[in-house]
């Protein structure tokens, strides 16, 4: 860990909050993106990340500083982000904005916009969003979170499993029935089973 | 010509296969395996990353500074390494598991030549078919929580707590369902994990709450056998063809 990152937790743990701006600055936006993969919408990525960073600030006196920063919060955003899906699976009344194609608000959906596209890559990838989204339902929270880590954000099977909490070979095996369950709902439209 | 599994392709394709030279040069003479291969890097493609939107950093700043309290600096305790004691008794346990859990590899690996059905820990067979898709996710999150509950050396946090009590009303579902579809060993593991987590629902959180619960309920031979039971329900849905 760098020395500005020491100094700063020195300085937070000594009753000056704003020095956890440092952290906040280098670390949020990436530990937002793993929100995203795992919550796929942009409202409880956003809120993820905001509880995960809370936790770390409230647990900063137990941080042994032989790990990175960036390791331990990575560890406690994951496990807040496969919370909240599973609560919001629980929750049949809860409607997060999320994805889609067709922006609509009775479905509480959004467009991320993209400026670069004709028509006929727009609707190219209307039909490959959809059939994105129907795959990835079908997965259990730990499966997409690991899959889409391993291999949307190039994290390390062996920092996937300790933020995991679960074992090297768990979150492997989690990763190939994740792709082996992707590569069947493919099957219909792709010829993704041959 | 020996196949490779679709597991191992997966692996080769993610490239977290030790074998990749092998592998390689087998798909240049295996059709069969190389249209396998092809349709598990095509599906990586397609599921490969989409953008992310860029947070706010400065909202989400102002957000998050008014709910940090002002910290106060802990004084060290001189009789900070006491603390320590509970580090031999967890080693001799920990000792203890493995011995175990090497005996007990070694009789499911020879039971497994004889049966596909496997027992464990003297509750009966469990049945290998999966009684409701939705158990792998809930297995999973059992998974989490008593490795957590393993870990752990102080009080368990509030989010853990908090999971605990969610998961308590779907386990009971879990049991009922289990013990109507006739897997008895299935519903006497769920039912013990059920324990645990009413004790960590309704027992308030002090310093040795959690230890102690590993002491009395065994929650390391309970984490072995929900793991057991997710290898089962692996096996059933087939994941590898």
């Amino acid at each position: 860990m760098d020395k500005t990152e020491t100094e700063a937790i020195r300085d937070v743990l000594a009753g000056d909050r704003d020095a956890y701006r440092v952290l906040m600055d280098r670390y949020f936006s990436s530990v937002t993106r793993v929100a995203f993969r795992i919550t796929g919408n942009e409202a409880d990525a956003e809120e993820a990340a905001q509880e995960a960073f809370l936790r770390a600030y409230n647990k900063l006196s137990s941080f042994r500083q032989d790990s990175t920063f960036s390791t331990w919060i990575m560890r406690i955003v994951m496990n807040t982000a496969i919370n909240l899906v599973e609560r919001r699976n629980r929750d049949l009344s809860y409607h997060a904005s999320r994805i889609d194609d067709e922006p609509s608000p009775t479905d509480h959906t959004v467009r991320v916009s993209d400026k670069q596209s004709g028509p006929e890559t727009m609707l190219l990838n209307r039909e490959a969003a959809s059939l994105r989204r129907t795959a990835m339902a079908e997965l259990t929270p730990m499966e997409r979170t690991a899959f889409t880590l391993r291999h949307m954000e190039d994290v390390p099977m062996a920092e996937i499993a300790a933020a995991l909490n679960v074992t090297s070979n768990s979150a492997k095996q989690a990763v190939f029935r994740a792709v082996s369950k992707l590569r069947r709902s493919l099957t219909p439209v792709a010829g993704g089973l041959r | 010509m020996r196949h490779f599994s679709e597991e191992e392709l997966i692996a080769y394709q993610l490239q977290e296969n030790s074998d990749a030279v092998a592998i390689s040069s087998h798909l240049e003479n295996c059709r069969e395996c190389a249209d396998v291969s092809e349709s598990i890097a095509e599906t990586l493609r397609v599921f490969s990353a989409e953008p992310a939107p860029q947070p706010d950093l400065e909202r989400n700043w102002h957000r998050l500074r008014a709910n940090l309290s002002v910290l106060t600096p802990q004084r060290r305790s001189r009789f900070e390494f006491l603390r320590w004691n509970w580090a031999w008794p967890a080693t001799g346990l920990a000792a203890a598991a493995i011995v175990l859990l090497t005996v007990f590899g070694v009789y499911l690996h020879r039971s497994g030549e004889m049966k596909r059905n496997v027992a464990v820990n003297g509750h009966g067979p469990i049945t290998v078919e999966p009684a409701d898709p939705a158990i792998a996710s809930h297995l999973e999150a059992a998974e989490r929580l008593l490795t957590e509950v393993n870990n752990s050396s102080g009080p368990l946090d509030e989010g853990t707590r908090e999971q605990a009590h969610s998961l308590l009303l779907q386990n009971a579902i879990y049991v009922r369902n289990a013990r109507n579809s006739g897997a008895l060993g299935e519903a006497a593991i769920l039912e013990n994990f059920g324990r645990v987590l009413t004790t960590l629902d309704n027992e308030p959180a002090t310093e040795h709450s959690t230890w102690r619960l590993r002491l009395e309920m065994n929650t390391s031979g309970l984490l072995l056998d929900i793991r057991i039971l997710q290898q089962n329900d692996d096996r059933s849905q087939g994941v590898t063809q």
